[in-house]
């Protein structure tokens, strides 16, 4: 019983992870209808961001944070600004601009930083708490409440606010957004920022958790798509219940099937994603590819 | 027929050109008798192995220095060109390919085990000698002629580690955490072997894959088992992360392993108050073991502006035999160049090498102990 809720544990922190870069992955796809594979990357570029920030400009924790967030998001409208002319010519182009892009940063990166990486020590300086036999880490509770406060802060941005509406508005049909005088390209500046923004806050959460290196978007891009696509792509509650579930479900084939986890993880999501194609919440109300 | 035929006559034509213009091409490249002396460093200098990489070329780049500066051999200078294999086997697959064609004499590298195993065929047909600083058992199983060791195998790693947990310290409660790569399953195989011979079961053994994040359900069923000692089998970041994963969760045993424990990614990684007590088995503890590491510090230090450790030491020693085995061979190639190296006695940082049918030269590494967040040779 102790192992079960201990996997679901350190299931969740990194789930919570996987969660934030879905939402990036959604946040521009519920916009533009558009993959932008260079996400990986920026969740890497804003891991070094913060990082640096943190370690080498020695500002607190937090403040380097916000520095990276706000820095990775001016990258980001820079990708779109770039790509912004294929947009109603050909889509296609425009999905393989975002792929190299991905390779640009990646190359970057490792001019920039070196090939070698660099651990990040926990600012959360805290023992773990101790709960009937179960030890939690301070550090993943503080992952878990951002993540939260980020999540909400979007769901009432997009709710709430004249922008996030129009960004609905296009979403749901951008030629009629633009007959009602929504600036399309507008909002799918303000998405990539956003989503940009959003990887820079996984990858600097994730410093701590791992290390730093020029691999790491990689993997978090991949399992992060993969909680997108679980979640129902385009959908903001989606990409939550995806990353939590995937970092769950990663946990278990861990632990049950040690070496071949990896195998049986994506087995499980082929299965699920075969059973119900949109995902848990999605209803392909978003199609523009 | 007839739309085939013009294209079967250009197959033909291209054959029999690269049948006699190959071999040609590639002796007048690499034999001649001026010019420099091209040698191929092939390691991953991007991806997650690329700290290893990057220690490799630095320790080979040194060597290499030292002989160019001093006339290089028979008056040639030694060009080292860098190729980056992403740590990948079907890169590094295409990179020997390349080498070959490119008339390179010999090659250094990978530190991965499985990059080397998977260029060993290729570089057996061109008849390329390859010094690696892989170490795992696989490396000797692929029985080639032109593929050396710079260091011990798994095996000499973990028995040395068997017999001074089990052996010295009476330890006999152990459980291990392994990797499925080459080089972690390399790991487990030699160290479960070494228990065996000892009689002595390993209370857990947890086997987790090369990229993975969270080991809290493979740490907590060890925790359950209350081991006196965890061995680690695996590369330096993922080691890290799972001995700061299982302070996190409470387990305070020491960790004991191999190579990787004893570098500073793997402390950094770990945090330095985390790794505390870590048994690591190596065959080269420190900087300040011999004047030779001495002298090879400085100069390291002196290069990079970082301390030096045990993988750029071992590419020296490695680049070092190679380099000895060109100026005795007298800029020999292919079968007499591996003779070469073969017979090459040498006194390297981390030894005697003195190299068997099998490609391995050395056969002893020595215990340390990781205290006050330095690698210190283990007493008692």
């Amino acid at each position: 019983m102790q192992v079960f809720f201990q996997t679901i544990i350190g299931g969740v922190s990194l789930g919570a992870i996987y969660a934030l870069v879905a939402l990036g992955f959604s946040l521009v796809y519920r916009t533009m209808g558009l993959v932008n594979f260079a996400h990986g990357n920026v969740v890497t570029v804003g891991a070094y961001l913060a990082s640096t920030f943190y370690l080498t400009a020695k500002l607190p924790f937090a403040v380097a944070m916000v520095v990276a967030i706000v820095v990775t998001a001016a990258i980001g409208l820079v990708i779109e600004r770039v790509l912004r002319p294929l947009e109603n010519r050909d889509f296609d182009l425009m999905l393989i601009g975002t792929i190299g892009f991905g390779i640009v940063l990646d190359a970057l990166v490792i001019m920039i930083w070196g090939a070698t990486g660099r651990a990040v020590p926990s600012p959360v300086q805290t023992a773990p708490l101790s709960l009937f036999g179960l030890r939690i880490r301070t550090y993943d509770l503080v992952v878990l409440a951002i993540a939260a406060v980020a999540t909400v802060l979007l769901v009432l941005f997009l709710s709430r606010t004249k922008r996030g509406a129009a960004m609905q508005a296009v979403a749901m049909d951008h030629e009629a957004a633009t007959a009602v005088g929504i600036h399309v390209g507008r909002s799918n500046a303000i998405a990539f920022m956003i989503g940009a923004g959003l990887a820079a806050l996984a990858g600097g959460l994730v410093g701590p958790l791992l290390y730093v290196n020029p691999a790491l978007g990689g993997t978090l891009g991949i399992k992060g798509f993969a909680a997108a696509i679980l979640g129902g792509f385009g959908s903001i509650p989606g990409a939550i219940v995806g990353g939590l579930a995937i970092g769950i479900l990663d946990s278990f084939t861990a632990g049950h099937f040690q070496g071949y986890s990896e195998l049986v993880t994506f087995l499980v999501f082929t299965v699920i994603i075969m059973i119900r194609p949109t995902g848990v919440f999605g209803e392909r109300t978003v199609n523009r590819a | 027929m007839a739309r085939s035929r013009p294209l079967y006559a250009l197959a033909v034509l291209a054959l029999v050109l690269a049948g006699c213009s190959a071999p040609g091409s590639d002796k007048k490249d690499s034999a001649s008798d001026t010019g420099p002396i091209k040698i191929a460093l092939v390691d991953a200098q991007s991806g997650q192995l690329s700290s290893l990489g990057a220690w490799e070329l630095k320790g080979a780049k040194l060597a290499v220095t030292e002989w160019n500066a001093q006339g290089g051999i028979n008056g040639r200078q030694i060009q080292l060109d860098v190729f980056d294999d992403q740590g990948d086997p079907t890169t590094g697959t295409n990179l020997a390919r390349k080498i070959q064609s490119e008339g390179y004499l010999a090659m250094i590298g990978t530190a991965e085990s499985a990059v080397t195993i998977a260029m060993a065929p290729t570089l057996k047909t061109a008849e390329i000698p390859n010094i690696t600083s892989g170490q795992s058992p696989g490396l000797v199983a692929v029985g080639s002629e032109f593929l050396f060791l710079n260091g011990p195998t798994s095996t000499t790693y973990d028995e040395t580690l068997a017999k001074y947990i089990v052996d010295q310290q009476g330890i006999k409660s152990i459980a291990m955490i392994t990797n499925n790569g080459s080089y972690g399953k390399g790991e487990h195989d030699a160290f479960t072997k070494a228990l065996a011979k000892r009689s002595v079961t390993p209370v857990a053994d947890q086997v987790v894959t090369t990229d993975q994040k969270d080991f809290s359900a493979a740490l907590t069923s060890i925790r359950q088992k209350n081991p006196k000692l965890i061995f680690l089998g695996a590369e330096e970041v993922e080691s890290g992360l799972i001995v700061k994963q299982a302070r996190d969760l409470g387990i305070t045993a020491p960790f004991a392993g191999g190579a990787p424990q004893g570098t500073p990614v793997f402390l950094n990684t770990a945090g330095a108050k985390n790794v505390e007590g870590t048994i690591v088995s190596s065959p080269y503890l420190s900087n300040d073991i011999s004047p030779a590491s001495k002298k090879f510090a400085d100069a390291y230090k002196a290069a990079y502006n970082e301390d030096a450790e045990l993988h750029g030491a071992k590419a020296y020693d490695g680049t070092q035999i190679m380099l000895t085995a060109l100026k005795t061979s007298n800029v020999a190639t292919g079968k007499a160049l591996a003779d070469a190296i073969r017979a090459t006695k040498y006194q390297g940082l981390l030894g005697g090498f003195a190299y068997d049918n099998t490609g391995v030269g050395i056969f002893a590494t020595s215990i340390g102990k990781i205290e006050n967040g330095k690698l210190v040779a283990a007493t008692g």
